[in-house]
């Protein structure tokens, strides 16, 4: 037996495995909406939750506390998102970086009104939209700014947190969030005009 | 105020996210006590986070994951 053989051996060892379904595939459902919320596509998000699971099986004889399973799983899910957007060039595509932080969506329907008799206007603009139109525009988002957002969004961790769950500085994350939010309001301001919403150009 | 409207600005998502405390903290909400124009868009961006998670994908389990998922466990991280 060669080692490779030993060592794929020593992870499917049935009992380990057995340990691990046990605990791991309650959460599945948890795993898959979460999936689903940072690809967007249902086959992407299966795809991804499978290779959390694999990973996971490997990795499980490390796991320290198995009450803490979940975060875990969640964990290397986001990481496979989230490291994947290291070798995209997407992440630079966000235009300028100065512009983007003085974008201010609450600015912008301020100044257009686009409902004059409107008491409530900003609230008015946002009701306008469709779910498609909102995941598409969180699906613009470059990985970098999505997994952040959408993991604050849905599993709500502290920044000290989050910046355990996807290996990167409290700084990095603070400004990824910002950045986020920002890109997310100025794809909805794209889409506002158009579907003339509003009308500038 | 300490601060001044394009300061208080950018604090507001550490604001929402519970993410700010001591000093920056007070700051901003001595600023939000006496500005009424950041008190306006602060809630807009609590408007806009209710609004976008309210709107996250949530797409039903399929039926046939747990068993994809027990099947790529039985074959092992190798397969």
């Amino acid at each position: 037996m060669s080692l490779g053989e030993r060592g794929h051996r020593q992870v499917l060892d049935p009992e380990t495995r057995g340990r691990f379904e046990a605990l791991a595939l309650p959460h599945l459902g948890h795993l898959y909406r979460l999936a689903a919320r940072l690809k967007g596509s249902p086959q992407d998000a299966e795809d991804l939750v499978q290779e959390t699971y694999v990973k996971a099986l490997r990795a499980f004889p490390a796991l320290r506390d198995p009450e803490r399973i979940r975060p875990w799983l969640c964990q290397i899910l986001s990481r496979l998102v989230y490291d994947g957007h290291r070798s995209e060039s997407r992440e630079v595509a966000v235009g300028d970086l100065a512009e983007l932080d003085r974008f201010s969506l609450y600015d912008l329907i301020d100044q257009e009104d686009p409902f004059p008799y409107s008491d409530q206007l900003h609230r008015d603009f946002l009701a306008r939209f469709h779910d498609g139109e909102v995941r598409r525009a969180l699906l613009a988002l470059p990985e970098a700014y999505r997994v952040p957002l959408v993991l604050l969004y849905v599993e709500e961790p502290s920044y000290k947190e989050l910046a355990a769950m996807l290996g990167c500085p409290v700084g990095t994350i603070m400004s990824r969030l910002h950045r986020g939010r920002k890109i997310l309001e100025r794809e909805l301001w794209e889409c506002a005009k158009q579907r003339r919403i509003v009308r500038t150009r | 105020m300490k601060l001044t409207c394009e300061q208080a600005v950018k604090q507001f998502f550490a604001y929402l996210d519970r993410a700010l405390s001591g000093e920056e903290f007070e700051d901003l909400e001595a600023h939000l006590e006496a500005c009424l124009n950041c008190c306006d868009k602060l809630a807009f961006s609590r408007q806009l986070d209710d609004f976008v998670k309210h709107h996250l994908p949530d797409n039903p389990v399929p039926a046939t994951l747990e068993a994809r998922v027990r099947r790529a466990l039985e074959r092992g991280p190798g397969a």
